[in-house]
């Protein structure tokens, strides 16, 4: 914290002669950013793994300013946002590429977000003192796919009107409440206008509260500062280097590195990553053959559709994500890195496979060989985090009897 | 991670087949490296849809103006638009009314603007269906046994292979071209496919034009921020 007023002397630094030690004096921005931007100490021993966060936050930003560029263009009716997103398309100065960085970034967001979570769980990033830092983490994944969701919904094609019906309805499981809660929501008795003006605000809103929420995430790291590939905390300060200009010149090689796949899928494979039907405009006559959600939601819809029980599939798919803010203790290891946990090294190979084939088998018909896929994996996926108490167990008497 | 995001994206972009019979893959001149728009497969694209398609369908995000984006002149497209009965900055219309639509086929016939990007299989569907009809009764007996739904038609390519649409492409000759090519169906096909691919993304080829530049900028100063990571970095390693 600052000084106590009652120790500040006199101020005369003077404004034309130094005119940012002058307005350090009074806010002391310039030192904070030095502190916290520029000189903030970071183990020189962290790998290709940690670029991730950096990258996440170029993504992060790359989708408010494409995102509000096209909110000055987008309507949010159902009558005109299908054909609004065609006006962007063809007659926007530029709009093509806007709106297409837009949807591919929301994508690539998304694997650079996995990637960093990926990261923290292996190095054990979510351990003690860093639990709250994870959290805040989970926080932030949880709003970003509600973002995306909503996202989603606006083109107001078939998928964003037949998705935004099934995603919605989930909540009807609520039990007494369900049903009133599903229609407050939509503003009416089916998805309609009002639930797309509503989704747009949130759409709006919701990714200002995600970035304040990542200052958050950064004050905290910058509390116990970040872990590394040894796992180990260094006590030595000859294991740190100043974030500039070691980190910012390696994170600006990752993000170049992610750039330049984005802008293959921006530029030559647009609409790959999303679905034909969106390009039908929505209409609530007509079902789709199959329902599907974006590529980035498929492992939970997979938890979801694996369960029969509607109620209990929708607490498995919700239980899928909370359960991480309780990593921290369930893993009750103290050593932090899977380099030197061979046992949890295999689990975490094993997880990471498996939210695969849960990603894969939730674009699948839930019929037939699926469903009973799907239903494995669901189980390995819960395994995962219920073995973990085990695994720390057995891990540290190995330890013990190699010593 | 990173690694294998794609390949599960890949799968499950694939994830449901279409129901028709496989589509064979066409050679489109909007496709591969040297990717452009033709402006005579175009004018006989635009011949066959306005001739043809318009006759049920429309193509709204379209006004003869956008022609003038790929090669064409404002007298030729005002000529074009004149026959039409619009001005050059009408979106492109079907004189159908949806209401005698819904009565003659039950059903609205669908904008045409983003057809090639609406449906799986893109534009080879789309060529699929128009080329894929066969009134042979030994097909349509080992398919629908007990005959084809009342106001279908057989279509090997449409998922479920009973169509509201009737054959539209009937040759030879059913238009004449500007440039004197004989109007067989799969020309026809081939042609309108082409154009709609335009009117579905007129953008196309600036968009990848444009990304061939954009990729070897990031290339290089990926290769650039690359040495200079390593020059930052030399003395602590």
């Amino acid at each position: 914290m600052g000084k106590h007023p009652a120790d500040i002397r006199s101020v005369e630094t003077n404004i034309v002669k130094n005119p940012a030690g002058w307005l350090n004096d009074r806010l002391p921005i310039i030192s904070f950013l030095k502190d916290n931007a520029l000189n903030f100490p970071t183990p020189k021993n962290l790998n290709w793994a940690y670029v991730f966060g950096g990258i996440a936050m170029v993504a992060l930003m790359l989708q408010i300013i494409t995102g509000i560029f096209l909110a000055m263009h987008y309507k949010a009716d159902v009558k005109l946002a299908f054909d609004s997103i065609q006006h962007i398309m063809r007659n926007v100065e530029w709009g093509w590429l806007i709106r297409n960085m837009h949807m591919v970034g929301a994508s690539f967001f998304f694997m650079a977000v996995y990637a960093h979570m990926g990261r923290g769980l292996y190095y054990g990033s979510y351990k003690s003192p860093r639990e709250v830092l994870w959290g805040i983490g989970v926080i932030i994944f949880l709003i970003m796919m509600a973002t995306a969701f909503l996202g989603y919904v606006l083109p107001w094609g078939q998928m964003s009107f037949w998705g935004a019906t099934v995603i919605t309805n989930l909540l009807s499981v609520i039990p007494f409440i369900g049903n009133s809660i599903v229609v407050w929501l939509w503003g009416g008795y089916s998805v309609g206008d009002p639930t797309l003006t509503r989704f747009y605000t949130f759409h709006f809103v919701l990714p200002f509260v995600i970035l304040a929420i990542v200052v958050i995430h950064i004050w905290a790291l910058h509390e116990h500062g970040n872990t590394n590939p040894t796992g180990k905390e260094l006590r030595n300060k000859n294991d740190y280097v100043p974030f500039h200009p070691y980190y910012t010149a390696k994170d600006l090689v990752g993000i170049v590195a992610y750039l330049i796949p984005f802008s293959f899928m921006v530029f030559f494979l647009p609409e790959y990553l999303g679905h034909t039907d969106n390009l039908i405009p929505a209409n609530p006559l007509v079902t789709p053959a199959h329902i599907v959600p974006e590529w980035y939601f498929l492992p939970f819809y997979a938890i979801l559709r694996a369960i029969p029980i509607k109620e209990l599939g929708v607490l498995a798919m919700f239980g899928s994500i909370l359960i991480m803010f309780v990593l921290p203790w369930l893993d009750r290891s103290p050593i932090k890195s899977a380099r030197n946990r061979p046992l949890f090294r295999q689990l975490f190979w094993i997880f990471v496979l498996n939210f695969i084939v849960l990603g894969w088998v939730g674009g699948k018909p839930p019929e037939g060989v699926y469903v009973l896929i799907a239903r494995v994996a669901v189980v390995v996926y819960f395994g995962f985090f219920a073995l973990l108490p085990l695994v720390s167990k057995l891990e540290i008497a190995k330890l013990k009897e190699g010593k | 991670m990173k690694i294998l995001l794609p390949v599960l994206m890949l799968l499950s972009g694939a994830a449901w087949a279409n129901e028709g019979a496989p589509l064979a893959k066409q050679n489109w001149s909007f496709t591969g490296v040297r990717a452009d728009w033709n402006k005579d497969e175009l004018y006989r694209g635009y011949t066959v849809a306005t001739q043809v398609c318009l006759a049920c369908h429309s193509f709204k995000y379209i006004s003869h103006r956008d022609l003038m984006r790929v090669g064409f002149t404002e007298a030729e497209v005002k000529t074009m638009a004149a026959n039409l009965k619009m001005t050059i900055d009408q979106p492109i219309h079907t004189g159908l009314a949806e209401t005698d639509a819904q009565e003659l086929y039950g059903k609205v016939p669908p904008d045409l603007s983003l057809m090639t990007k609406a449906r799986e299989g893109l534009a080879d569907y789309v060529y699929g269906v128009l080329t894929g009809y066969s009134e042979k009764p030994e097909e349509i007996a080992k398919d629908f046994p007990t005959g084809l739904p009342k106001g279908a038609y057989y279509n090997h390519a449409f998922p479920g292979k009973a169509i509201a649409m009737p054959a539209p492409l009937s040759g030879p000759d059913m238009v004449s071209f500007h440039d004197n090519t004989a109007a067989t169906v799969p020309q026809m096909a081939h042609d309108v496919v082409t154009f709609m691919q335009w009117t579905a993304e007129p953008e196309r080829m600036e968009r990848q034009r444009l990304g061939v530049f954009v990729l070897l900028y990031l290339i290089i100063f990926g290769v650039l921020t690359y040495f200079t990571k390593r020059a930052v970095w030399r003395d602590v390693h």
